[in-house]
C-alpha cells in the first residue's frame, strides 16, 4: 500500500484559479519560473491543480501532451508562498502526486527514467561509480560517530568543491564525524513521480546513519535535507536523528567561534541566492545571512529574496528534462545578481551552483557554495 | 481549414512556443471558476505584439476561426469559456507593456496584459502621486478587460463603473484593420479624452470581445489625496442599510462604499465556513473611504456622516459608525487588507474551485426591494449569505451581487444554477441589468429588453464582423 495519502482528493474542489499565485504579493513581480516560461495558464500552479483534478475525476484521459506541463516545473513553491487559498500548503504534494499518477500511467519522461535507472545501479544520478567510502579512508574518518556528514550526490560527483570543503570546514572545527555509505538520498526520484524506489534508498540510509550510530547528521545539500527532513517522515520512517543543514551548524561554528576567520581584507560583493528546498521548503533563511555577516565580505542582498527567492531553475527534474526552463530561470536569477552589482553569487546548495554556473555569461564573476567562502576565510 | 494547417499558420506568426493544442491548454482553457458550462477550444495561441495579433485575425477571418479574447479568465461571468467548436482562445497575456502614463492629463495606455498589480507597482515608481482605481479581484486582473466590462472599482461610489472610466482605445477589428477611438485619433501623446467626437468606445465597451480586440486602452488615473479615512457602517435591515448609503452617496462625502453582509465581515475574520449570522448581529458591515487634501477636509467629511448615522438611528437605533481605529484593534493586519487595493481581502472568495454571483446595476428606487428580495433566494437555497452592494456614481445608481463560493460538484453546480437564475429573474423584475453577464444570462436580459436594442446590436456586429469570428454565440448573438 502507498504511505502517501491523496493529497489531490483531499483539495479536490478547492483552487479557482484567482492567479494570485503567479506574482509576488503587493511586489507583483513574477513567482513562478514556469508560468513565466512558457505562458500558458497550464503551466501555473493553478493549471497543474487543474490538470490533477481533472485526471482524478475522468474529465480528461492520459495523453503524451499532458507530460509537458506536468513535468516542466521545479516545483520551487514559490506559488505557495503567494496563494492565500486553503490549499497553499499542499500545492507541491498535489504536483508531486500529479507526477507520481502520470508515471504510473505514461511512464517517466526519459531523462528522468535515466536517472532511477543510474540511482538503481550506482546509488547516484549521475552514472558516477559509486566512492563514499573511499573518502572514509581518505581522510581516516572512524567507522562511527554522532555526527555523519550527508554528501549528496552532486556535492559528492559533480560540484565537488562543495564537498571538500564541508569536509575541510568540519575538520577544522574539530567535529568528530564520519560519512557513511551512503546511497542518493531519493530526492531526484520524489520529485519526478518516481516514488516506488525512494523508499529503498531511504531504508538503506536510515541503516546506514544507525549502523555509524549517528546522533545527529549533516549535510551541504540542499535537497538532500529537506527530503532526509521530511520525506523520509512521509514514507513512513521515523528518524530519531538530528538533522540539520550545514549551514546551521557552521552558523553556530562561527558564533561560537570554534571556527575562526583568518581571512584579512574583503572576498568580494556577494549576495545570497535562498536555495527553494533550504529556504521555501524548510524555512531556513537566518543562518546564512548571520554567517555572511561574520565573513569578510560585502554583503548586498538581491531581490526577491527569502520567501519570495526566484528559483535556480535547476529543480523538479527540470534540469535534466527542460534545460531551456532551467537556463531562462537561471539567467533571470544571476540578473538579480548583476542588479546589485555582486561579484560573487553564493547559495548553499551545490544544485544551485550548478546550474547558475552553468548559466553564468558573466552576470557575476563567481557562483559558489557558501560553505566553500567559510573555507577560503577560515 | 484542417487544424493542422491552421496551427502551421499560427506557428508562424508567433512561434512554436506559443501556440498549443495539447490537452492540458485545451482543458485548462475551457472553464473558469463559475458554473458556467466548460468547452473546450481547438488550440490556444499567444502573440506579443498588435501585430501578430492583426495577423491572427486577418487568418481567422479569411478562413472564418472563431477567435475567444482571454488575459487572465478571472470575470467571474464564464466570458473566457468558448460557445462555438474549433474555437481559437487567444491569450493576451504576452501583450503587456504600460505604453504611456500622462502625469498632466492623468491617464495611463496599456495593454490588455497589464493587471492591477503592476499598474499600482508603476504607478508608485514612476508617477507616485496618481492612483488607479482597484475592483474586489485578485491584484492579477487583466487593467483592460475590466474597463471593457464596466466593472466596478473602489472609486465607484463617487465616479461610477470603470468603462466610464476609458478615454480611448486601439482596437483590431474582426476583418483586421486597426482602428482608435477617442483622442487619439490626432495621435500618440494624446489620450485624454472620448469628446467631442462621436463615441465609439461603445462600440468595444461591454461587448465582451464580440466586436473586435482591443490592444490598448487609455484610462484616467486621479491624483491620490493626502488624507484618507476609513470607517465601517454596521447596519440592520435591507430598506434601512440601502437609505443610508443612499443619503451618505449622495452628499458627495464618501470616494467609496462596500457594502456586504456581515457573513463576508466575518470570512475576513478568518471564520471557517460555512459562515452564519446570528440573531441580534447586523445584517451589513459597510466600509466607508474618504479623503481630504486637508486633514480638516476628511474630518468634516466624517462629522457628517456621523449626523446621516444619528439621524438613521432615529428609525433604527442599532446602526453603528464605527472609526477605523476600532475595526483595527478588531481585524488587526486584515484591517490593512481591506482598505490597501489592490487586496488581499479576495482571498475570503477562494475557499472553493467554484465562485459566482449574479451582480447587476440597479435603479435606487429599487435597491432596497432587490437587496432583500434576493436575500430570500439565497437563504432559500442554503447558501452562505454573502450579498455585496455599491452605490454608485454619487448614487445614480446602485450595484448588488450575491456570492456564492461553492464545491464544483456536479450536484451543488445545479443547485447554483438554479439560485442564480431565480436570483436574475428576480432582478430583471425590477429591471436591473447584469453586468459581466454570461450567456445564459444575457439571453434572459434580451427577452426582456427593448427589442430594438436587441436588433441594433445584432446590426452592429454583423457590420463590424461579417464572418461572425469574433467570440461567436457570446451574449447568445
Amino acid at each position: 500500500m502507498s504511505p502517501y495519502e491523496s493529497v489531490i482528493a483531499d483539495w479536490l474542489h478547492r483552487c479557482n484559479r484567482c492567479g494570485t499565485c503567479k506574482y509576488i504579493f503587493r511586489d507583483y513581480g513574477p513567482s513562478c519560473p514556469s508560468g513565466e516560461q512558457y505562458r500558458f495558464e497550464s503551466y501555473f500552479a493553478s493549471g497543474r491543480i487543474s490538470i490533477a483534478r481533472a485526471l482524478t475525476t475522468g474529465e480528461i484521459d492520459w495523453q503524451e501532451s499532458l507530460l509537458k506541463p506536468t513535468f516542466a516545473c521545479t516545483e520551487c513553491g514559490a506559488c505557495q508562498i503567494q496563494c492565500m487559498a486553503p490549499h497553499r500548503e499542499h500545492i507541491v504534494e498535489m504536483i508531486e502526486e500529479l507526477r507520481s499518477l502520470v508515471v504510473d500511467k505514461l511512464g517517466p519522461l526519459p531523462p528522468h527514467r535515466a536517472i532511477a535507472e543510474s540511482i538503481s545501479r550506482k546509488h547516484n544520478p549521475y552514472e558516477a561509480t559509486h566512492h563514499n567510502r573511499e573518502i572514509v579512508q581518505q581522510l581516516n574518518l572512524p567507522d562511527k560517530a554522532d555526527t555523519v556528514l550527508f554528501l549528496g550526490c552532486t556535492s559528492n560527483y559533480k560540484e565537488t568543491s562543495v564537498r571538500d570543503a564541508t569536509l575541510s570546514v568540519l575538520k577544522k572545527a574539530g567535529i568528530n564525524f564520519t560519512v557513511v555509505d551512503e546511497y542518493c538520498c531519493g530526492s531526484p526520484l520524489l520529485r519526478t513521480g518516481q516514488r516506488a524506489f525512494a523508499r529503498q534508498a531511504a531504508e538503506h540510509n536510515l541503516e546506514a546513519f544507525e549502523k555509524a550510530g549517528a546522533e545527529r547528521v549533516i549535510t551541504s545539500c540542499a535537497g538532500c535535507y529537506r527530503t532526509l527532513s521530511k520525506d523520509y517522515k512521509k514514507l513512513g520512517f521515523d528518524l530519531d536523528i538530528d538533522l540539520l543543514h550545514s549551514v546551521q551548524l557552521v552558523n553556530e561554528l562561527l558564533t561560537e567561534k570554534k571556527l575562526k576567520v583568518t581571512q584579512q581584507g574583503s572576498i568580494g560583493r556577494v549576495t545570497y541566492h535562498d536555495p527553494c528546498h533550504l529556504g521555501r521548503h524548510m524555512g531556513v533563511y537566518e543562518e546564512p545571512r548571520q554567517m555572511l555577516g561574520v565573513l569578510p565580505v560585502e554583503f548586498v542582498e538581491m531581490h526577491p529574496n527569502e520567501k519570495n527567492a526566484w528559483c535556480c531553475g535547476a529543480g523538479g527534474g527540470v534540469k535534466s528534462s527542460f534545460p531551456e526552463l532551467a537556463q531562462a530561470t537561471a539567467a533571470i536569477r544571476l540578473g538579480h545578481a548583476r542588479a546589485v552589482n555582486a561579484d560573487i553569487l553564493v547559495s548553499a546548495c551545490p544544485f544551485c551552483k550548478r546550474n547558475l554556473s552553468d548559466a553564468n555569461q558573466g552576470q557575476v564573476a563567481k557562483v559558489l557554495d557558501i560553505v566553500e567562502l567559510v573555507d577560503l576565510a577560515t | 481549414m484542417t487544424t493542422v494547417s491552421l496551427k502551421q499558420k499560427l506557428i508562424s506568426i508567433v512561434g512554436e512556443q506559443y501556440v498549443s493544442d495539447g490537452l492540458a491548454e485545451k482543458y485548462v482553457y475551457s472553464f473558469d471558476m463559475t458554473e458556467n458550462p466548460p468547452k473546450r477550444p481547438a488550440m490556444v495561441v499567444m502573440p506579443e505584439s498588435v501585430q501578430q495579433l492583426q495577423q491572427i485575425v486577418r487568418i481567422a477571418n479569411k478562413d472564418r476561426v472563431p477567435l475567444v479574447p482571454f488575459v487572465t479568465g478571472q470575470n467571474i461571468g464564464g466570458l473566457t469559456i468558448p460557445q462555438v467548436d474549433d474555437a481559437v482562445t487567444v491569450d493576451l497575456k504576452r501583450m503587456n507593456k504600460i505604453v504611456e502614463v500622462d502625469d498632466e492629463a492623468m491617464y495611463a495606455v496599456v495593454e490588455p496584459g497589464v493587471t492591477f498589480g503592476h499598474l499600482r507597482k508603476y504607478l508608485d515608481e514612476h508617477n507616485p502621486s496618481l492612483t488607479y482605481t482597484y475592483p474586489l479581484a485578485p491584484p492579477y486582473t487583466s487593467v483592460l478587460a475590466n474597463a471593457l466590462l464596466q466593472g466596478l472599482c473602489d472609486l465607484s461610489t463617487m465616479r461610477g463603473a470603470m468603462g466610464d472610466f476609458i478615454n480611448g482605445l486601439e482596437a483590431i477589428l474582426p476583418t483586421g484593420e486597426i482602428v482608435r477611438a477617442g483622442s487619439a485619433i490626432m495621435g500618440d501623446g494624446n489620450w485624454f479624452g472620448r469628446y467631442p467626437l462621436p463615441d465609439l468606445v461603445g462600440l468595444f465597451s461591454g461587448w465582451q470581445g464580440m466586436s473586435g480586440f482591443v490592444t490598448k486602452i487609455a484610462v484616467q488615473l486621479w491624483p491620490k489625496k493626502q488624507f484618507t479615512r476609513h470607517a465601517a457602517l454596521f447596519t440592520f435591515g435591507e430598506v434601512p442599510t440601502t437609505e443610508l448609503l443612499k443619503r451618505i452617496a449622495r452628499a458627495q462625502l464618501i470616494d467609496d462604499a462596500d457594502c456586504m453582509s456581515l457573513s463576508i465581515v466575518k470570512m475576513l475574520l478568518g471564520v471557517s465556513p460555512p459562515v452564519q449570522v446570528y440573531g441580534g448581529e447586523p445584517d451589513y458591515g459597510t466600509l466607508l473611504t474618504l479623503s481630504g487634501n486637508i486633514e480638516k477636509e476628511a474630518d468634516a467629511k466624517y462629522e457628517l456622516i456621523e449626523t446621516f448615522v444619528e439621524d438613521a438611528r432615529k428609525n433604527e437605533s442599532r446602526q453603528l459608525l464605527v472609526d477605523w481605529d476600532a475595526i483595527s484593534r478588531m481585524l488587526g493586519d486584515q484591517a490593512k487588507s481591506w482598505v490597501d487595493f489592490p487586496s488581499d481581502a479576495f482571498k475570503v472568495l477562494t475557499e472553493y474551485d467554484g465562485l459566482t454571483w449574479v451582480g447587476t446595476y440597479i435603479h435606487p428606487k429599487h435597491w432596497g426591494e432587490a437587496l432583500s428580495g434576493g436575500r430570500k433566494i439565497v437563504e432559500k437555497y442554503g447558501f452562505e449569505l454573502m450579498a455585496y452592494l455599491k452605490p454608485m456614481n454619487s448614487m445614480h445608481f446602485g450595484e448588488f451581487k450575491f456570492i456564492i463560493r461553492f464545491p464544483k460538484d456536479d450536484a451543488t453546480v445545479e443547485k447554483v444554477r438554479h439560485c442564480n437564475e431565480e436570483l436574475l429573474d428576480f432582478a430583471l423584475s425590477l429591471k436591473a441589468l447584469p453586468y459581466k453577464t454570461p450567456v445564459w444570462a444575457a439571453k434572459k436580459l434580451q427577452q426582456n429588453a427593448d427589442p430594438g436594442f436587441v436588433e441594433l446590436l445584432k446590426r452592429i456586429r454583423k457590420t463590424l464582423d461579417p464572418n461572425g469570428i469574433m467570440n461567436p454565440g457570446r451574449w447568445g448573438l
